[in-house]
């Protein structure tokens, strides 16, 4: 077992919890948009950022990767933290305004603007869709393209991968912005997983062979 | 010699000494430096070239051919450097290769191709004594001098492999750590983790699990390839310390990670590893120990992120190279999961090194905390560019000064920009920084890999850190959140601010997604991507408020902040290229119109303006000249009757009279401009007729009478009332001046006092302040010089005195003294041609000691020779006085320039009334944006709030204060929001059929007859050479109008054709209606109401 301080409070984790797992255990909240229990830990998102170590010599880490150690000292709250925590609210806010996760988020930290261009895009690239897919599917049918402000998810030669077994797990797991299933154009869709057997979607033939048992997503309900 | 498998380092050694032994070291030898910059620039053609000379004169065997690495002066290349004797050739042309092939076998030196000092002019033979080589300390950029990097036998002759043997030989892991730990070798890569202590993390894993070691050589700052030098030029160093650090920590494999981009660095490691494993210093069972050790190389696809250790790992592992959280750290999971530890390819270098001397020695260059030697890739507006190795500690000025040879260009240095993207940049005052990681990290920098870029007055710091922005937001691997998205939004704002949309609340936005950048990212190159952007705010508030409060760039790199860069750079905001334009067209009352618009004295200017639009002008940039503005808008004045531009009024209102006092430039400037705002306005004048340092300060020769007189008279209206023979302080006070009525007052006395040399004897009879005698003659004619002349000072008074005693009847000789070089008086550069020309002597670098006298008349000036020190803040080198130099020089006359002030005194109220003054400069004090003092109702501008300076900056200031005292009067605040000063005329351009490259110069008046006379010296354009020169105008407005006639287009960006039928402008007098204005600006013009920034 591993001793650590949470907020002050001593407490003792299993030896291999991250922080994340530390702080959930002994029911202090975390915020975050890219972890998932049954996911390997990816810490992309930045959201659960938290202080460890002395003053002075403390730093921010994000709960999610970061590795209980003995004698740690961590702050889940600390002005510090809360600081840099709205800063990346108010990015996701200027990023994917749209969605009702960063919205409840951001009124949560008393975020109520943001002060950059404003942006509409559907993804964070919080990469939980690939570790689902991946880890949880074995699929390994999407994957993130580019770097910087060119990442982006999607298949290899953006074809229609035929590791993709239309399970719809990775609109499942979308945290923020809801993946939007693209059934109208099937051979540009990630996984086209919102063709799934409820009745919405049982019309349409060329969806027939699809295997997903997902509640249909909005856009399936409209359309 | 063939090299045969060595079975133990006994038989290493043997080798060794036999190589030695078998060297000649007399054989003369030319070696050609032929790296990546050496081949780029063309020494494989060198190389050839010798050879075949070589064979040709049947040298071979007498004279050999060295081949190697990049030696570090890599803007000299190709070069080649003669050994033994050390000889060194900048810049070989092929065609000399053969001369120098003859030189070398005959132990001859040609003199004519030997490097250039440009300091003192002379040239220096040996390659250790030109001053870039000689401020360095190169145990490792040295090397790359003596081998060949294919040829393991050149290593093992000088020395190398010695160090992995005596590893071998002791046989302690343990002692090499140590040795390691006490030498403080710290990683050269940038974070400075000290090596020893990494390598004894990795030989304490438990055991049994395989260990790797990494050399990092993904080198991928902009501008940084100290590590491709050593990759290159000396492959085989960094094998051996490898395989030393192998030994110490128990490793059995190695990788070489190094970007692809470095083709020549892979074909020579791939090379010396060959070569090391057929030699048994390599691999297997090395040197006959049962030690194995091997090396895979890696090649990095280019991404910049693959240079953080975790990220490398992955890449290296075979997936996307991405970082992730440490700890663990590679040191416990690495490659495979297995431990790991990453070395920078300069600390692989170092390893030998420290074997060979030990730890101790090596400890002793540098600092205590940053020990050793570092590479440094010294880049940008420095005069030596090129790889630079320096003990750590050393100040940042001695790399930039001294080694690099200081700047360029005219342009003085402002900051340096260390360790790549993810550093800051230090700016010039703090360059007595030493160069080691702590002290760079203070000053919100890094030590980083080495790159240093040099930047200079003309590169805009704003820009500087948009762009490295640009970089990082490509470069960022995406993965964690903040780092992606906060480098593109810092990118964004910092878009906006170059680009004009920049709000005061940029700064702190900025700011504070800075420090969330750096404290939620989670690698390397997101907790120091905010560095630039950091550091530049830190050290350049300044430049950053310009931009968004003022609207201008000062370097004139953001182009929607700069315009046409002619427009931007007048003080007064005359838009040269426009009326250049209508020169161009033929149509001169336009021109007139353009010019007089925005400039009151348009004919003064056109003769003794120092013309800043000229040094900003774009056709003068990258080695060409400038259009010649100043004589053209000559042409246009000489041609024009100031009458016939009639400005647009608006109607006297029943404000309190404004009091200006002094009538120069820029109390005529600020009557002017009140006046056409409707207001009454007073000048006090304490001479006979107005003008003030136009008349007494400038020569005639220069600036004729009756050109002044025409140009004030023009400005003179009902609104406004003269009082000359008044003078502030004896007849009226600004208290006196507040009880008449006056409801503001623009003070604006210029600078009629010089400043003393303060040495004794500055009273005895002869010598003169420079402006009493210049006042004495231009004033009143009375010629006080005789004689020997002496002048003392380097600025336009100086000169204007030199040339007007030239002129006076009884003067024999006139000299110029001054402390510096030519090349840094601030007078300008024509007239001091022009002086010359005339017959002054220019003595510079001396300092004047004592005035002697005989007879209580001046006799002669005892002074001392200066020579030129260290750099001081402006970045120029101080004069330093060398004792037991003194000479005297007899003198009749000696008239001091050194520098002037106002007359404060008359300002002098004592008690709650008082204006603030800087006694020491004698100047008053104001706020530079109001040009307030500490009195309300009182303004002041001109040379007595500057000390001296030009006409056109009195001329601003006297609209700047019109503006403002309106503003007063009006009872409004005193704000005028800044405004990029666009081009909004739309002049059609003329086609171009013969538009010539060369300027062309107004004639002058020979310089035999100007000595005689005081007739003015330069002569105005004929119609043919001004159309011809207009034609040269690049026409930089029309990027920001667009060409062609679409009207449509043109309105919306409020543009207005600006080519109306000569008809509509009657020569004689135009209506102010008849001017077209643009719909955006309608009412602006002629009003003079905005300042000189302001003005459309």
């Amino acid at each position: 077992m591993i001793d650590l301080r949470l907020n002050g409070l001593p407490v003792q984790v299993e030896e291999g919890s991250t922080l994340l797992e530390a702080a959930g255990m002994y029911g202090i909240p975390i915020p975050t948009l890219c972890h998932m229990d049954g996911l390997s830990p990816y810490g992309a998102c930045r959201l659960c950022v938290v202080e460890v170590g002395a003053d002075g010599r403390s730093e921010l880490v994000s709960a999610c990767t970061y590795p209980a150690q003995d004698g740690l000292l961590v702050r889940t709250a600390s002005r510090r933290v809360l600081r840099a925590r709205r800063m990346v609210l108010e990015l996701l806010l200027a990023s994917c305004p749209q969605s009702k996760a960063i919205q409840d988020l951001a009124a949560a930290h008393d975020v109520r603007r943001q002060r950059f261009h404003q942006e509409h895009e559907d993804c964070i690239l919080c990469g939980l869709c690939v570790r689902m897919c991946a880890e949880q599917m074995t699929g390994h049918a999407i994957g993130f393209q580019g770097r910087g402000e060119h990442r982006s998810i999607g298949t290899p030669y953006d074809a229609r991968s035929a590791e993709c077994k239309l399970c719809g797990g990775c609109i499942y797991v979308c945290p923020a912005c809801s993946l939007r299933c693209t059934y109208t154009d099937p051979e540009r869709a990630v996984c086209g997983g919102c063709a799934n057997l409820a009745p919405p979607c049982l019309d349409k033939s060329q969806f027939h062979d699809m295997m997903c048992t997902m509640d249909p997503c909005v856009a399936c309900e409209i359309g | 010699m063939e090299l045969e498998q060595l079975t133990s380092p006994a038989a290493f050694r043997s080798l060794q000494r036999r190589i030695v032994a078998e060297h000649d070291w007399h054989v003369p030898r030319i070696v050609i430096p032929a790296g990546t910059c050496g081949q780029a620039s063309g020494a494989n053609d060198l190389i050839r070239v010798t050879k075949r000379e070589m064979i040709a004169r049947g040298l071979v065997g007498k004279v050999q051919l060295r081949v190697t690495g990049c030696h570090g002066y890599c803007e000299l290349e190709p070069s080649v450097l003669v050994v033994p004797s050390g000889t060194f050739y900048p810049r070989v042309d092929m065609a000399n290769m053969a001369r120098i092939v003859d030189a070398v076998a005959n132990d001859e030196v040609l003199e004519d191709l030997l490097y250039v000092d440009e300091a003192t002019g002379r040239r220096i033979r040996r390659q250790a004594d030109i001053p870039f080589f000689r401020h360095q300390t190169r145990p490792l950029m040295s090397r790359n001098e003596r081998a060949d990097p294919i040829r393991l036998i050149h290593y093992i002759r000088e020395g190398g492999y010695a160090a992995l043997a005596t590893v071998l030989e002791r046989g302690d892991a343990a002692w090499v750590i140590d040795e390691v730990k006490t030498s403080g070798l710290r990683g050269r890569g940038g974070a400075g983790f000290p090596t020893g202590l990494k390598w004894e993390m990795l030989a304490s894993q438990n055991s049994g699990r395989p260990r790797f070691l990494v050399c990092n050589a993904d080198e991928g700052d902009p501008g940084a390839y100290m590590d491709r030098s050593l990759l290159e030029g000396n492959p085989h160093s960094i094998l051996e310390g490898m395989v030393i650090g192998a030994f110490a920590t128990g490793a059995r494999e190695g990788v070489i990670y190094v970007r692809a981009e470095y083709p020549l660095a892979i074909k020579h490691l791939l090379i010396a590893m060959r070569r090391a494993r057929s030699t048994g210093l390599l691999g297997e069972d090395i040197l006959g120990t049962g030690f194995s050790f091997d090396i895979e190389l890696v090649k990095g696809a280019g991404a910049f992120v693959c240079g953080e250790e975790t990220a490398l790992v992955r890449s290296i592992d075979g997936r996307v190279g991405e970082p992730r959280q440490r700890p663990p750290y590679p040191v416990e999971r690495g490659i495979e999961g297995m431990p790991t530890i990453i070395n920078n390819v300069e600390t692989w270098a170092n390893i030998p090194h420290i074997i060979d001397q030990g730890g101790v020695a090596f400890s002793a260059l540098g600092t205590p905390a940053s020990s050793g030697t570092k590479i440094f890739s010294l880049v940008g507006q420095v005069r030596n560019t090129g790889l630079v190795e320096v003990p750590m500690g050393v100040s940042i000025a001695h790399i930039v000064n001294d080694i690099g040879g200081g700047p360029v260009a005219s342009a003085p240095i402002k900051a340096v920009q260390t360790g790549g993207p993810s550093g800051g940049c230090i700016p010039a005052s703090k360059f007595d920084l030493p160069v080691e990681f702590e002290s760079l990290k203070q000053a919100g920098s890094i030590m980083g890999s080495g790159g240093m870029i040099v930047m200079d007055t003309n590169t805009c710091m704003v820009d500087v850190a948009r762009y490295f922005m640009a970089f990082l937001k490509d470069e960022s691997c995406g993965k964690c959140f903040t780092c992606r998205k906060g480098t593109q939004r810092l990118y964004e704002l910092l878009d906006d601010i170059v680009s004009g949309r920049g709000t005061p609340a940029h700064i702190p936005l900025l700011t504070e997604l800075a420090e969330a950048v750096r404290e939620t990212s989670m690698c390397g190159l997101g907790r120091s991507a905010p560095n630039p952007v950091l550091s530049t705010i830190e050290y350049f508030a300044e430049e950053y408020r310009r931009h968004i409060e003022d609207k201008r760039c000062d370097a004139f790199v953001c182009q929607q902040l700069v315009g046409a860069p002619c427009a931007t750079a007048c003080p007064v905001g005359t838009e040269a290229w426009r009326y250049v334009a209508h020169i161009q067209r033929g149509e001169l009352a336009e021109a007139y119109h353009v010019i007089r618009e925005a400039n009151p004295f348009p004919s003064v200017c056109a003769r003794v303006c120092h013309h800043p639009c000229e040094v900003r002008c774009r056709a003068g940039l990258a080695g060409g000249d400038p259009v010649a503005i100043r004589a053209l808008k000559r042409f246009v004045t000489d041609g024009s009757d100031p009458a016939s531009f009639v400005p647009r009024r608006q109607p006297l209102n029943d404000r309190p009279p404004v009091a200006i006092v002094g009538s120069g430039p820029a109390g005529l400037t600020a009557a002017h401009f009140l006046s056409l705002k409707g207001h009454r306005v007073t000048i006090i004048e304490k001479e006979r007729e107005p003008g003030g340092m136009l008349y007494s300060a400038i020569p005639p020769y220069r600036l004729p009478r009756e050109v002044i007189r025409r140009e004030v008279d023009a400005l003179l209206d009902e609104n406004i009332t003269l009082r000359c023979n008044t003078a502030l302080g004896r007849d009226v006070t600004i208290d006196s001046l507040l009880d008449e009525g006056f409801g503001a007052i623009f003070v604006a006395i210029g600078a009629h006092e010089s400043l003393r040399l303060g040495l004794d004897g500055e009273d005895v009879e002869g010598v003169i302040p420079s402006i009493q005698f210049l006042k004495s003659f231009n004033l009143a004619g009375e010629p006080l010089a005789r004689g020997r002349v002496g002048v003392i000072g380097g600025g336009n008074s100086a000169v204007d005195a030199a040339r007007v005693a030239l002129r006076q009847p009884d003067v024999e000789s006139v000299t110029i003294l001054y402390r510096r070089t030519r090349a840094e008086m601030p007078a300008f550069a024509d007239e001091i041609d022009a002086a010359i020309e005339e017959g002054v002597t220019l003595e510079t670098l001396v300092t004047p000691q004592s005035i002697r006298a005989q007879w209580g008349r001046l006799a002669g000036l005892e002074f001392l020779r200066n020579r030129l020190g260290d750099r001081d803040a402006s970045g120029r080198r101080r004069p330093v006085p060398i004792q037991g130099s003194e000479e005297v020089l007899a003198l009749d006359t000696l008239v001091v320039a050194i520098s002037e002030g106002s007359d404060t005194d008359c300002l002098a109220v004592v008690g709650a009334n008082r204006i603030d003054v800087d006694d020491r400069a004698r100047t008053v004090r104001v706020d530079p944006v109001t040009l307030r003092t500490n009195r309300p109702q009182v303004f002041a501008g001109g040379d007595v709030t500057t000390g001296p300076a030009t006409v056109i900056d009195a001329i601003a200031a006297g609209k700047r204060a019109a503006t403002m005292i309106d503003l007063y009067l009006a009872g409004a605040e005193l704000e005028v929001p800044g405004e990029a000063l666009l081009p909004r005329h739309y002049v059609e351009p003329v086609a171009l059929d013969d538009a010539s490259a060369v300027r062309l110069s107004p004639r002058r008046v020979p310089s035999s007859v100007r000595r005689e006379s005081f007739q003015e010296v330069e002569m105005a354009f004929t119609t043919e050479q001004a159309r011809a020169e207009a034609a040269r105008c690049l026409r930089c407005d029309l990027e920001f109008i667009g060409g062609g006639d679409d009207e449509a287009t043109l309105a919306s960006v409020g543009v207005t054709a600006d080519q109306a039928p000569s008809g509509a402008v009657p020569a004689g007098g135009a209506a102010p209606g008849g001017f077209t204005v643009g719909p955006g600006d309608e009412g602006s013009h002629g009003d003079g109401a905005k300042p000189p920034g302001g003005a459309s």
